[in-house]
């Protein structure tokens, strides 16, 4: 992917460090299948949420 | 809690809420691979849809996100009414309602930038991509760069 000339040079500078690979996967996709993908994300990152809760408040799986 | 997008959205179309899905989940329509948290909405203001929000919504005990607990707010017609924006949290997670988006105005002003897509087994309007991206300039808010970043690289590889 390469920037559109007579961009904001900010904003050209933040798109530099886009990984590129991670939106060129995301446009195999359909756009059911991307909400699909967040969704399930979103539940993964709370399930590591509570368990990080978990374990700050001692009750960790234990060892 | 972590907003369940896949019951939230299904939950506003089968209330028959009129609404356009724009911000960061509008993004992931398109292809961002950006994480976001909540879900922004800008809804249509007339009575009927106001109280379509107002009973669609009620089940989920919606909140005002970050406010004190315990204020006697009601999520009901007159509330909606006499407010425009609301940054909710409900049990299905974080919805921000929008009566209008600086750089995009209200409901009536973005259909013409909106198109159906299909998710979760329900159909509701996104906004498009050069709009989405029109929004977010306009917020022009610095924590936004890195996803509108993102979102140009989005359209530059459409237009190939």
């Amino acid at each position: 992917m390469k920037a559109t000339p007579n961009i904001d040079p900010v904003l050209a500078v933040y798109m530099r460090d886009v990984d590129c690979t991670l939106l060129r996967e995301n446009l195999k996709l359909t756009p059911a299948q991307r909400l699909e993908k967040l969704a399930r994300f979103a539940s993964f990152a709370s399930t590591l949420r509570k368990a990080g809760e978990r374990a700050k408040a001692g009750r960790g799986v234990p060892r | 809690m972590s907003t369940e997008f896949d019951k939230l959205l299904p939950a506003l179309v089968q209330g028959k809420v009129e609404f356009i899905l724009i911000g960061g989940v509008a993004g992931n329509v398109h292809g961002a691979s950006r994480l976001t948290y909540d879900v922004d909405v800008v809804y249509a203001r007339s009575a009927a849809n106001l109280k379509r929000i107002s009973d669609t919504l009620l089940p989920f005990a919606p909140y005002l996100r970050g406010a004190p607990a315990g204020l006697p707010f009601k999520l009901d017609v007159a509330t909606l009414r006499n407010g425009l924006n609301f940054t909710l949290v409900t049990k299905l997670g974080d919805l921000d309602m929008l009566g209008e988006v600086v750089g995009g105005g209200g409901y009536r002003d973005l259909l013409p930038h909106s198109f159906v897509v299909e998710a979760f087994d329900v159909k509701f309007k996104c906004v498009d991509l050069p709009t989405l991206i029109k929004l977010k300039r306009a917020a022009g808010r610095p924590k936004d760069l890195e996803s509108l970043a993102e979102l140009q690289l989005l359209l530059d590889e459409q237009g190939r």
